[in-house]
């Protein structure tokens, strides 16, 4: 017999028990869309990240008061930690590794423009932020050294920002009221977009000097800056700086960074953490895989283990009619292989479908979550499924060519 | 191998076969000695049991004999392994059974053309004009796109008379192909396997029904693993064929 021959016999027998043929198909199914649909959404999610990374660039460093937990990745923030003072900013201006020091203070209280009112972050800092954000002026103007130096009362909206309190009107020149004080709306930022789940389009910027001033401390919640060279060295001076300003001693045991009262990113430091994540969710995927397949293929073996018995009379008439074994076997095998490469098509076509419903959800929050594939892992499903159906198909074919013709035709 | 030149299709020397199981040996045939030749219509008649169809399975190479010979077309065939008995039953018999067979909800067409699928000899494009020009020899042309299924028994059965005539084979094996008939479709079916036979083909019939067997015209009666008689029934078939015309 041709394998074309064998091909089309064993498709017709598919299509002949469609119902059971879908069933028996779904655990393959399953399986692969799980496999296309989390692949997928990794896929997604990696290139949102990486792009928030690379819009911050390779070389911003960020620091915040607060204490490392057990691992890098799981910090415990406290904003109303007091341990970065402007003695300390000072003093990480005068290293040689970093610049662009950028000092900031959230200041606190509603913003609110006529009767527009909106809880948008405030962000006192210095003009180095925004070239340490990699942002401009869509319109209008950043504030800059004089507006500082003089503490002036002048804001930069994000672009959402300036949507949500002045519609479709320019807002430059007119006054908003942030807390009790009123500022001039100087300059509008270019969007952005979302940056580590937050949306940077919706945000209030005033020189750090008049944040300072309304908020009457001396301590900083947060510190950006650069690194002139290479990022590790700027991060190991950062901490020695700190800690010998902040008398901190490294413990004998466990993390260098245990005892401090800080935490130093850098997004280079993201993108390795991305690179763990993205890892484990392979290893994680593989294993859902793996299970869904073992077991969307016991599945498969059943019911062709079902077939055989069923189509004994008919394996009978095939070897009377001259079908050697390997005829029945390839016959039978193929026929497994069809109903696990057509269940993993179709598992990766609703793959495939869910991921673009999920993308459209996560758009109404995520406006830079973008539709991805990872045509790898498509591809390893597809052959995975069809090395099932080779696996768990050998032993009912098997069966079914080793029967013998005489029974088989008067099996009632 | 050895070859042996012989005039006849099928001979068969000193043939013995018995079953197994669990060691314990049932012995159904014993020393068979028969020769048929090219074009003859046998019917090899017994009851239940007799050992009838084990001699037609061992004759269509769907069974190996215990001890003994069996030429086919002068040749040895006691060496053959599994492949090489296939590719007999695929090229040179054919079979029709008491219960057709016929693949269920698959066309007339799709039905007779099955056997060309394991018949290398026969190009694929070859097949349909094959299977039609077989459809037609049974008068079912009219019903090649029907669904096995669809048609009556008698029908079936001629569909299967059509499968088993559409690789050409040196003989065709009726293992009591009216058995599931009623008699009027039993006789219009007997009719079509003379018709055959007229044009030269070979038939061996088995079956338990003298009236059946008639049709044949020679007779070899088995009982109990022998054969107990081997008589050519020409007078008795063109007898009955009388007075059928009449």
């Amino acid at each position: 017999m041709q394998l074309r021959d064998t091909v089309t016999t064993a498709l017709r027998a598919v299509r002949g028990n469609g119902p059971r043929s879908l069933l028996t198909m779904l655990g393959i199914i399953i399986g692969v869309g799980a496999v296309v649909l989390m692949t997928s959404v990794g896929e997604s999610m990696q290139s949102v990240i990486l792009g928030q990374i690379s819009a911050l660039g390779p070389k911003t460093i960020a620091m915040w008061p607060g204490k490392n937990g057990p691992e890098q990745g799981a910090a415990t923030l406290n904003p109303d930690f007091d341990s970065f003072t402007l003695s300390d900013v000072e003093a990480l201006r005068r290293l040689q590794t970093i610049s662009n020091v950028a000092p900031i203070i959230f200041v606190q209280g509603k913003t609110t423009y006529g009767t527009e009112q909106t809880d948008t972050r405030v962000v006192g800092t210095t003009p180095d932020y925004f070239l340490n954000q990699v942002v401009d002026v869509a319109e209008g103007r950043l504030h800059d050294g004089q507006d500082e130096l003089e503490g002036r009362a002048v804001a930069v909206l994000g672009p959402d920002t300036a949507k949500d309190l002045f519609f479709n009107q320019s807002p430059l020149g007119k006054r908003i009221e942030i807390g009790n004080k009123k500022y001039t709306v100087i300059g509008v930022l270019e969007s952005v977009g979302s940056q580590f789940f937050q949306n940077m389009d919706e945000r209030i910027v005033i020189p750090f000097e008049t944040a300072h001033i309304v908020a009457q401390r001396s301590y900083v919640d947060m510190i950006t800056a650069m690194s002139t060279g290479d990022t590790a060295d700027a991060v190991a001076d950062i901490q020695f700086l700190l800690r010998r300003r902040h008398n901190i001693i490294p413990p004998e045991t466990g993390s260098e960074t245990d005892n401090d009262d800080f935490l130093v990113r850098t997004a280079e430091q993201a993108q390795e953490i991305l690179g763990t994540v993205s890892v484990s969710l392979t290893a994680f995927i593989t294993m859902i895989a793996t299970i869904s397949l073992l077991v969307g293929g016991i599945g498969i073996m059943n019911i062709m283990l079902v077939a055989v018995t069923e189509r004994t009379r008919e394996i009978g008439l095939r070897k009377a009619l001259g079908a050697r074994r390997n005829d029945i076997l390839l016959q039978f095998l193929i026929e497994a292989v069809i109903l696990t490469v057509l269940g993993g098509l179709i598992g990766l076509l609703l793959g495939v479908s869910l991921n673009a419903i999920i993308v459209g959800i996560a758009r109404k929050f995520l406006d830079r979550y973008i539709f991805a594939l990872n045509p790898i892992a498509m591809v390893a499903a597809l052959i995975m499924a069809a090395g099932t159906g080779l696996i768990f198909g050998i032993y009912p074919a098997r069966k079914a060519a080793e029967l013998n013709p005489i029974e088989a035709l008067r099996y009632e | 191998m050895p070859k042996k030149e012989s005039s006849s299709l099928i001979e068969v020397k000193n043939l013995y076969k018995s079953y197994f199981n669990e060691m314990i040996e049932t012995p159904v045939l014993f020393d068979i000695n028969l020769k048929i030749n090219a074009g003859e219509f046998v019917a090899i008649m017994g009851p239940s049991g007799s050992g009838k169809s084990t001699l037609m399975h061992i004759l269509g190479f769907l069974d190996v004999p215990t001890k003994g010979h069996y030429h086919f077309k002068g040749e040895s065939t006691e060496e053959k392994q599994e492949d090489e008995l296939a590719l007999i039953r695929s090229s040179s018999v054919s079979f029709v059974f008491q219960s057709f067979n016929l693949l269920p909800r698959t066309s007339v067409i799709d039905n007779v053309l099955l056997p060309l699928l394991y018949h290398s000899a026969t190009r694929p494009a070859d097949r349909r004009a094959r299977a039609m020009k077989a459809i037609k020899a049974v008068g079912l042309t009219d019903r090649a796109t029907y669904l096995s299924n669809q048609l009556s028994g008698g029908q079936q059965q001629r569909v299967a008379i059509a499968r088993s005539l559409v690789t050409e084979p040196e003989v065709i094996f009726a293992d009591e192909p009216t058995g599931n008939l009623d008699s009027a479709s039993g006789k219009h079916v007997m009719e079509i396997l003379q018709n055959l036979h007229k044009e030269g083909h070979t038939i061996i019939l088995v079956t338990h029904e003298k009236a059946t067997a008639e049709h044949a015209e020679r007779i070899i009666q088995i009982m109990d693993g022998h054969i107990v008689s081997d008589r050519k029934e020409f007078s008795r078939r063109i007898a009955s064929q009388i007075k059928e015309f009449k």
